[in-house]
């Protein structure tokens, strides 16, 4: 309505004079030095600083041996990803990122694969790496590797045409290929360090030397493994933290005490403590990070299809019809997971065919479940059909679910009896002797359905551990999973289609929730985000992240 | 001893369990990797042969190696009993003094409400399983108050000396000792509370009061000592256990011991440790009877006129 203007003062000669200039510069010096004053404290946050030490904490069960290459266990994997690197790693969002690869191609027909390597990299005892490590690694210890079991028997060459490029052929493509290759799955080892010794033996395997952000010190027995920053990392200069302690505490109750105390800084998350943690990080001094693409936890249900009456189709369908799965996840996860939909993981969003759905397939039901037992046979008398085992390591978060499922499956007159055992003695019952009615297992699906779900499903005549031990054997299902496999990925989701089709009509195994993966971290370091900047089986390597001096 | 070794082993080798499998978790070892390792640590050899190899070893003080940990196993045992021994001790020093003095008061005591207030305690502290107390004291003094640590033996980064050094480790090992010395002297004073009233009914006990003797004279001249014969042979047994490690109390105490050890190798099946320290456990429990022995010669004139 009103516009009000003021008019610029022409400048005067009195004011070029040298006392007016003089006492101009000092109120010019005074408001920049008050500024850069109050600027100094913001931008020295945002400046990284080098020094400090994490204290990262985990239940050490099982720990022997440090390389991954030769073991898969979780306290192993969590402590790899801090001193060992891998030609590529994945972001929060799942997309692959260069690591000691700087860039990667795939054939057109997805036979070749080659890698461009960093030049210059030197391994955490200073000797140079190169080429003819990618070479060694792949050729001596992929038949010691687990995960790499798809991939050994289709190598057909691994070359370095120079130090710093790798080429693998293989004989037929395979689709999850670059996944094998990942750091995850294919950390690298020094040559000169393992050639000529024996490999699954060499002390090097407790006492490592690798490409990651940090480097072995030592090994307490039982308490804990120190690590001191590596000063040949390829990414400099990071990691900016001095120290990197790993916690052993073999207790998942305890492990967040000591978070929550701040005795130490870094866990993942025990289904049984979230609830507890997302509580206590209402204090600020911590904070609960829910990993957005991980690798699918699924908990599932194995029925041993040589034995009544877990043979009988109808009524592996009648006990999936009696599941209430939104209780399981209530009970045992605190709402936090969700009911997988089929056989394939959500997670794998261009490979998961959403029309395959046991929600619409196997609603919760108990009224058609009943009907369906009466059909195969197994009437109500005495107000009870049948009894079986439910056998499972005895361990969160299966007790919850066991006891949840014996609660479900008694209001259709299915009696069952809770076998929780030592997870040694499980898997001989389960996997060696064949001796159950059901199994309950959770299993993860890692990145692909070839390297983490197939097993759950494919022909096992030779009773391998984890995998398929139901006895069922679909050599159609096997061929689709070998030609999905092998596929593009376009053509893969119509193979997986048919997979999903035939499992959730056979239902050798049922499929329960999809856990996601959640890690609670002190907040006193800065750049969390950028180091939770990962997906799938990936942890927090600590290269990122550093501390405020009056935060050490 | 030989019965131990052989008795232990046996159990083992009955119980399923595949170590190779703990080492690579939840996915299919490879053949190679398993031909490897079963090559390397003899997992393979025969029961007997592996049996007198034990044997062979046992008689040169070798308790063998530990695949898991890659360490030979008596280096093992003695890295962790000196902390185990921390442990229990501290425990027992302070329980049973308290336990022989609530044993004592609620026994002599003349007002029969302390009798009651004290055996009703005591049965009720005695009732609770030693891990859950143990939660409940980390729940109350660590998560609450912030008194003590949670867990562990030892700060992992620490810049304390000398006194401060001592004063840092001693709130460690503040509420797992607490745990074990509650656990000992519930035990303890049950144990006295029943021995004092036998020996209040005996013969002398009327002596000493015709005699003229005060109520505090008997009982420091006559009871206490009686009294304590039988706490001594059950405390000196309980302490041979003990080095074995109180597994539960250090389980939820992360306390790094001779239980801890035991709970890692029966998970990873490290079959050597499990019986390395079966065998520990046997000869602190020979070695603590024999000390026993020598204490009740110092206790009991008896004894020592007999011999």
């Amino acid at each position: 309505m009103f516009s009000h203007r003021t008019r610029r003062r022409r400048p005067t000669e009195k004011d070029f004079s040298p006392m007016v200039l003089v006492k101009r510069l000092r109120l010019a010096l005074l408001i920049s030095c008050l500024c850069g004053a109050a600027a100094m404290p913001a931008r020295a946050a945002e400046v990284p600083q080098r020094g400090g030490s994490v204290i990262i904490a985990m239940d050490p069960a099982g720990l022997s041996i440090l390389n991954t290459e030769l073991t898969s266990l979780s306290p192993a994997l969590y402590i790899a990803d801090v001193w060992a690197d891998g030609l590529m790693a994945r972001d929060a969002a799942g997309k692959r990122i260069p690591h000691i690869a700087t860039s990667w191609s795939v054939s057109d027909d997805g036979k070749t694969y080659t890698f461009n390597l960093r030049k210059g990299l030197k391994w955490s005892d200073g000797q140079p790496f190169s080429s003819a490590d990618v070479v060694f690694t792949l050729t001596q210890f992929a038949k010691f590797n687990t995960y790499l079991s798809k991939i050994v028997p289709l190598i057909a060459k691994v070359e370095a045409p120079d130090e710093a490029t790798v080429v693998i052929g293989l004989s037929q493509p395979l689709a999850a290929a670059l996944d094998l290759f990942d750091k995850e799955n294919f950390p690298l080892m020094p040559k000169h360090i393992y050639e000529g010794t024996d490999i699954p033996t060499n002390p090097a395997n407790r006492k490592p030397v690798g490409l990651g952000p940090f480097m072995f010190e030592s090994w307490e027995q039982g308490r804990s493994l120190s690590f001191v920053r590596n000063p040949y990392y390829w990414d400099q200069p990071k990691p900016y933290l001095d120290k990197l302690l790993v916690a052993l505490i073999p207790n998942a109750q305890q492990l967040l005490n000591a978070l929550i105390q701040g005795e130490v800084d870094w866990v993942q998350l025990d289904f049984s403590q979230i609830q507890r943690a997302q509580e206590a990080a209402k204090n600020g001094k911590i904070k609960v990070i829910k990993i957005e693409v991980n690798a699918p936890e699924r908990s599932s249900l194995d029925f041993n299809m040589r034995r009544a009456p877990m043979s009988d189709v109808k009524v592996r369908q009648a006990l999936f019809l009696a599941t209430d799965r939104n209780r399981i996840n209530a009970d045992a996860y605190r709402g936090l997971a969700f009911s997988a939909t089929s056989a394939i993981p959500e997670q794998f969003k261009e490979l998961n065919d959403p029309s395959v759905n046991y929600d619409k397939l196997y609603p919760f039901d108990p009224q058609k479940a009943a009907a369906l037992l009466d059909e195969a046979g197994y009437k109500m008398q005495d107000g009870k059909r049948f009894s079986v085992e439910l056998t499972y390591i005895a361990t969160s978060p299966f007790d919850a679910i066991a006891k949840s499922l014996a609660a479900q499956w008694k209001e259709i007159g299915v009696d069952v009896r809770l076998s929780g055992l030592d997870s040694q003695i499980w898997l001989d019952k389960v996997y060696r002797k064949n001796d159950f009615d059901i199994s309950l297992i959770s299993l993860t699906g890692r990145s692909d359905p070839t390297l983490g779900v197939d097993r759950s499903f494919i022909c096992n005549d030779a009773h391998v551990p984890y995998t398929n031990p139901t006895g069922y054997c679909n050599r159609d299902l096997d061929r689709i999973a070998a030609q999905a496999s092998a596929s593009p990925t376009a053509e893969r989701r119509a193979l997986y289609k048919q997979y999903e089709e035939i499992v959730a009509r056979d239902l050798n195994e049922i499929t329960l929730t999809n856990a996601p993966t959640y890690n609670a971290v002190a907040t006193k370091f800065k750049n969390l985000d950028a180091q939770f900047d990962i997906s799938f089986n990936e942890h927090p390597n600590w290269a990122e992240a550093w501390l405020p001096e009056d935060a050490r | 001893m030989v019965a131990v070794v052989f008795l232990v082993f046996g159990m083992l080798q009955l119980t399923p369990g595949d170590p190779v499998q703990a080492m690579v978790g939840q996915y299919p070892v490879p053949p190679e990797f398993r031909a490897a390792i079963e090559r390397h640590y003899h997992l393979n050899d025969p029961f007997v042969s592996r049996l007198w190899q034990y044997f062979a070893n046992l008689a040169h003080g070798d308790l063998g190696f530990s695949f898991q940990m890659q360490r030979p196993v008596t280096e093992l045992i003695l890295e962790r009993a000196p902390r185990t021994l921390i442990l229990a001790a501290s425990g027992f020093l302070t329980g049973i003094p308290i336990g022989l003095a609530v044993g004592l008061l609620s026994a002599a005591s003349q007002n029969p409400h302390v009798d009651r207030f004290w055996t009703t305690t005591t049965l009720i502290a005695y009732a609770i399983p030693g891990f859950w107390l143990g939660q409940l004291l980390v729940i109350l003094f660590a998560m609450q108050l912030g008194w003590f640590p949670t867990q562990g033996m030892a700060p992992l980064v620490s810049r304390a000396s000398g006194f401060g050094w001592l004063l840092e480790r001693a709130r460690y090992l503040a509420l797992p000792a607490i745990t074990y010395a509650i656990y000992e002297a519930t035990r303890v004073a049950r144990l006295m509370r029943a021995n004092v009233i036998e020996t209040l009914g005996q013969g002398y006990i009327v002596t000493a009061r015709a005699k003229g003797l005060s109520r505090g004279a008997i009982v420091r001249r006559h009871v206490l000592r009686n009294s304590s014969l039988p706490v001594v042979t059950i405390m000196g047994y309980a302490f041979g256990v003990a080095m074995g490690g109180a597994v539960l109390i250090e389980t939820v105490f992360s306390w790094p011991g001779i239980g801890l050890l035991l709970i890692e190798a029966i998970r990873a099946r490290d079959n050597q440790v499990v019986v390395g320290v079966v065998l520990f456990v046997s000869l602190a429990v020979i070695l603590m009877n024999l000390i026993v022995d020598l204490i009740y010669c110092a206790l009991d004139p008896r004894i020592r006129t007999g011999s």
